[in-house]
């Protein structure tokens, strides 16, 4: 069986490609990751990012249509499998319930100490 | 935007490494961005970032991946070749095991050559200075040829370090063999008899003998030092701690002295041509020497340390002169030579470097060569002869798209897979015979397994691979599948020759190989039963030592007393490897012009009635007779040198004095049958003879040995009795050529297994392929014997062939051998008739038992099988 933890990267990528629906394939996931975050990606780490999530079983991809603006080649979208969309709930459940456990947070009480 | 496109470069470079199944997409992708990118910040910084988006492409995830459905195919080849290979191998037994058999023992045969070759060529250069050593050597001017000597002048190192710049140190140094074993005495009045040898105190620094303890440029300064071998020292002192100081007694017949051991050294190295326990200084040899270190006299070896990449072609020209500047008279010309080269390249003849133990280095190269090839064509043969097995397979494979290489790789690549196995056959087995391997050729091989063996086993292993397969593989590679594929192959006529003539090849070298060995163990045998001109059986030679040597004639008279000795006498010449010789004798009508050597055999009395020479004119020395000292002896060979006529009773001038000949004695060999019987002579000479020769009444040895010991001890009680058989010392002259006859009798007999390995193989195929044949003719009422005629026929005629073209050239290889030699046996024609019959008679006896199975099988079921 394939690993099937969700990476920091992993997470943000799938929810991007849940974001851009139709859209989703690597230049604009890139695209889009690089404006929402304010960081820059190489597009190979997001292709190896999303290869690494289809093969395990997150993702699906199909070859879209050919485009002018691409010289003629075709887009791989990516969308997410209900596997992967399970795995995302997961992850923001685990994470929900870890921040209901946090005392100040889920009280309200959070104090930032200046030293 | 039009001129905005990524470098094709990059591009092209991208498609090759990515993994087919995304390129589109991710060059898709890198298109896209680069041309947002081109707009926004212009098209030099896109370039740019398009470079770094490619290059950081290159990660697992995207880059063609070597294993799962994506498989190089040149991996999945050989995993596929591979099984292919095992398989062929399980359902081919036969031929499988011939060919391991006979490449197994092939490679075995060029490993074990490999390590006896390795070891010679790394005798003598172990010494870290080697590539400054050198040897000085003299080539004598005699009657018109050049003589060359390893034996110096005692004071030529000294002369060549004052006088030739390029020569920064020159030392002397004396050869352990010329003493015998000397006895050292401890305080404790233990006495062990070593060899050893006088040499200048800068030894150690010129020659790496690693010192355990002393200073290599110290040990030797006071004369009365003696620096002595690790062994030594424990078999003398129990130990090699604190022994420095330690006082020895020390002999050399009548001379001794007390020396300090000052030193010890590690015991010197098998390959090391010099052997020696112990050194003394040169100052004390020189001190026995006397007023004999001078331009005429020839009693050192002289080595010197030249300078770095110093043209020794250059030097030798400039040397040449050297001595005769020096003294005019002299008719030496002295040169130098690397030191490391005198142990493979120690023959000259008339001057000139000619070979030596090289010769059984690349004699022994090209047999192992041989033997490997002759275990390829085996694998060749049987690989073509069985095509037939693998034509449906070729077939199959060239309509389905697989090109020529593919298959020529896939032969190699299981000829290579077979030689492997077999390489590790022969590895055990090279293991496990390595001990009889050093015993038959007297070495301390050892099979480590360093960078250096396993790169000469890996060249090994490729070149037999490659050559075994090549043929088979072009040959198998190139069928037509149309053809093959419909069972039309055709044997051609050329690839019937190809492979008769490789058959032809095999025997012809097995035949060569069996007139060699029958020739060389002839010869060999020759040279030891030859008569030499004395009787040697039932002579005992021991060196005149410790007390014996003060009281020479009277130890000697003793002897002569003893039952079951028939004569004794002594000698100062060694009788087999020869001694002292001299030039410095003039006659009436000697040309002046002409150097002659004569052998110089001090003897005493009854010395030649015991060695058994005939006296054929005058007489010979006789004790009733005082004024004999003043008289010589010559052998025939040196009067019909001098040219004298009615000889004995004229005078002839020796070394400055008057002498007269009384007797001239038959020629006898006193030197290797290698030499011609050379100008000797005997004369009176009594005291300082070192050898005591004593002939023993034949069928009492054992009674008359004990007697002798006796009598040995009453004089030397502290020391052994060591003592040689004549005979037995002559045969070990020869141990160089019995080790060359005895292993090249291993190395025939294994070729002609392994040649007839591979004609067996034949046999089984042909009588297979012919059985329908077969089957009909005797249906149709051939006789059995016709069958066997039928079926041997063709083997008849390849190894007739084989013999006819051998049998010439073996006469010419094995007469190139015969001229080392200058007694030898003739070539008689049965040599020559009796190998090739042997070859055949082989031939026969391997090809029998299929013949006989083919020609008395039942018909029936020959023809049912279908």
């Amino acid at each position: 069986m394939k690993e099937t933890k969700l990476g920091d990267f992993e997470e943000t990528l799938l929810l991007l490609v849940g974001i851009l629906d139709k859209e989703a394939y690597a230049f604009k996931i890139a695209e889009e990751f690089e404006s929402q975050t304010q960081r820059a990606v190489s597009i190979g780490a997001v292709h190896s990012t999303l290869n690494r999530l289809s093969e395990k079983g997150f993702l699906t991809s199909e070859m879209g249509e050919a485009t002018a603006e691409r010289g003629g080649r075709r887009k791989r979208i990516y969308s997410i499998t209900a596997h992967g969309e399970r795995v995302l709930k997961e992850s923001r459940d685990f994470k929900l319930s870890l921040w209901n456990q946090y005392p100040a947070f889920a009280t309200g009480k959070l104090n930032f100490i200046f030293e | 935007m039009n001129n905005s496109s990524p470098s094709k470069f990059l591009l092209k470079f991208f498609r090759w490494f990515c993994d087919p199944n995304l390129v589109e997409g991710i060059e898709g992708d890198l298109m896209e961005r680069f041309e947002l990118r081109a707009a926004k910040i212009g098209h030099r910084a896109a370039q740019r970032k398009f470079a770094k988006d490619v290059f950081q492409l290159i990660r697992p995830g995207i880059i063609k991946s070597f294993t799962g459905n994506q498989k190089l195919n040149l991996l999945g080849m050989l995993q596929h070749n591979l099984l292919i290979s095992f398989r062929s191998f399980l359902r081919y037994k036969s031929s499988f095991f011939i060919n391991l058999i006979g490449l197994s023992s092939g490679l075995a045969c060029a490993i074990f050559i490999y390590l006896w070759v390795q070891d010679e060529r790394s005798t003598d250069r172990f010494h870290e200075k080697n590539d400054q050593l050198v040897q000085v050597m003299l080539h004598h001017e005699e009657s018109g040829t050049l003589n060359t000597q390893e034996d110096t002048q005692g004071i030529l190192a000294a002369a060549l370090e004052e006088d030739v710049p390029e020569i920064i140190t020159a030392i002397q140094a004396t050869p352990s063999f010329w003493f015998g074993k000397m006895p050292l005495t401890n305080e404790e009045n233990v006495a062990i008899k070593a060899s050893g040898k006088f040499v200048d105190y800068r030894y150690f620094e010129l020659f790496s003998f690693p010192l355990i303890q002393g200073d290599a440029s110290s040990v030797l300064k006071a004369q009365e030092n003696i620096v002595i071998s690790e062994s030594l020292a424990l078999s003398l002192f129990g130990t090699t701690d604190n022994i420095i100081g330690k006082t020895l007694d020390w002999q050399l017949l009548h001379f001794n002295m007390p020396v300090q051991v000052s030193g010890v050294f590690k015991d010197v190295p098998k390959n090391s041509t010099e052997e020696f326990d112990f050194v003394l200084s040169f100052e004390i040899f020189r001190g026995i020497v006397g007023d004999g270190l001078h331009w005429g006299n020839y009693n050192a070896l002289t080595y010197a340390l030249v300078e770095k990449n110093t043209d020794l072609e250059l030097l030798n020209e400039k040397l040449a002169p050297f001595v005769k500047n020096k003294v005019e008279w002299s008719n030496v010309i002295p040169f130098v030579r690397p030191y490391a080269d005198r142990h493979l390249y120690g023959k000259y003849e008339n001057g000139v470097q000619s070979g030596g133990r090289i010769e059984y280095v690349k004699l022994f190269t090209i047999i192992s060569i041989f033997i490997v090839l002759i275990a390829c064509i085996n694998f060749m043969n049987l690989s073509t002869a069985k095509a037939s097995r693998k034509t449906k397979e070729v077939g199959v494979k060239k309509a389905i798209g697989a090109g020529k290489g593919t298959l020529i790789f896939q032969y190699l690549q299981e000829s290579l897979l077979l030689t492997f196995i077999s390489a590790l056959f022969a590895l055990g087995l090279v293991a496990l015979l390595l001990p009889q391997f050093n015993q038959l050729t007297s070495k301390a091989i050892e099979l480590s397994f360093d960078a250096q063996l396993l790169k000469g086993l890996l060249i090994i292993i490729l070149l037999t691979g490659l050559v075994a397969g090549s043929y088979p593989a072009f040959y198998l590679s190139g069928f037509k599948p149309a053809e093959v594929l419909k069972s039309r192959i055709k044997t051609s006529l050329g690839e019937l020759w190809v492979r008769k003539g490789l058959v032809v090849f095999q025997f012809s070298l097995s035949v060569i190989l069996i007139v060699s060995v029958l020739v060389i163990s002839e010869q060999i045998n020759y040279v030891q039963n030859k008569n030499l001109g004395y009787n040697k059986v039932n002579l005992v030679l021991f060196a005149s030592e410790g007390k014996i040597a003060s009281d020479l004639s009277g130890f000697v008279d003793q002897v002569n007393n003893i039952p079951g000795v028939i004569q004794a006498s002594c000698t100062g010449h060694d009788i087999i490897k020869g001694g002292n010789y001299t030039t410095d004798l003039n006659w009436e009508g000697k040309n002046p012009e002409v150097e002659t050597r004569f052998a110089n055999m001090g003897v005493d009395y009854g010395f030649i009635e015991t060695l058994g020479v005939d006296i054929i004119e005058g007489r010979s020395f006789s004790s009733e007779l005082v004024s004999d000292s003043s008289k010589i002896i010559f052998n025939e060979k040196a009067i019909e040198v001098m040219g004298i006529e009615d000889p004995v009773g004229k005078k002839v001038k020796l070394w400055g004095r008057d002498v007269q000949i009384i007797g001239i004695a038959k020629d006898f060999h006193f030197e290797s049958l290698h030499e011609p019987v050379t100008p000797l002579f005997f004369l009176l000479e009594r005291g300082l003879l070192r050898n005591i020769l004593v002939r023993i009444e034949g069928g009492q040895e054992r009674g008359a040995l004990e007697r002798l010991e006796d009598k040995y001890k009453e004089f030397n009680p502290e020391l052994t009795f060591d003592y040689a058989f004549l005979d037995q010392s002559y045969a070990q002259q020869y141990a160089a050529e019995e080790k060359v006859s005895s292993l090249a009798k291993y190395f025939s007999g294994l070729t002609i297994i392994i040649s007839c390995l591979g004609l067996f193989g034949l046999a089984v195929f042909t009588t297979e392929t012919r059985s329908k044949e077969i089957g009909i003719r005797k249906v149709l009422g051939a006789s059995s014997l016709s069958i066997i005629k039928l079926v041997s026929n063709d083997f008849n005629k390849i190894v007739g062939l084989a013999i006819i073209i051998s049998l010439p050239l073996s006469y010419f290889l094995i007469s190139e051998w015969l001229k080392g030699f200058a007694y030898t046996i003739e070539l008689k024609t049965w040599y020559f008739i009796g190998s090739g019959l042997l070859a055949l008679l082989v031939a026969w006896l391997t090809i029998g038992l299929q013949t006989f199975k083919a020609a008395f099988s039942n018909p029936v079921q020959r023809l049912r099988s279908e």
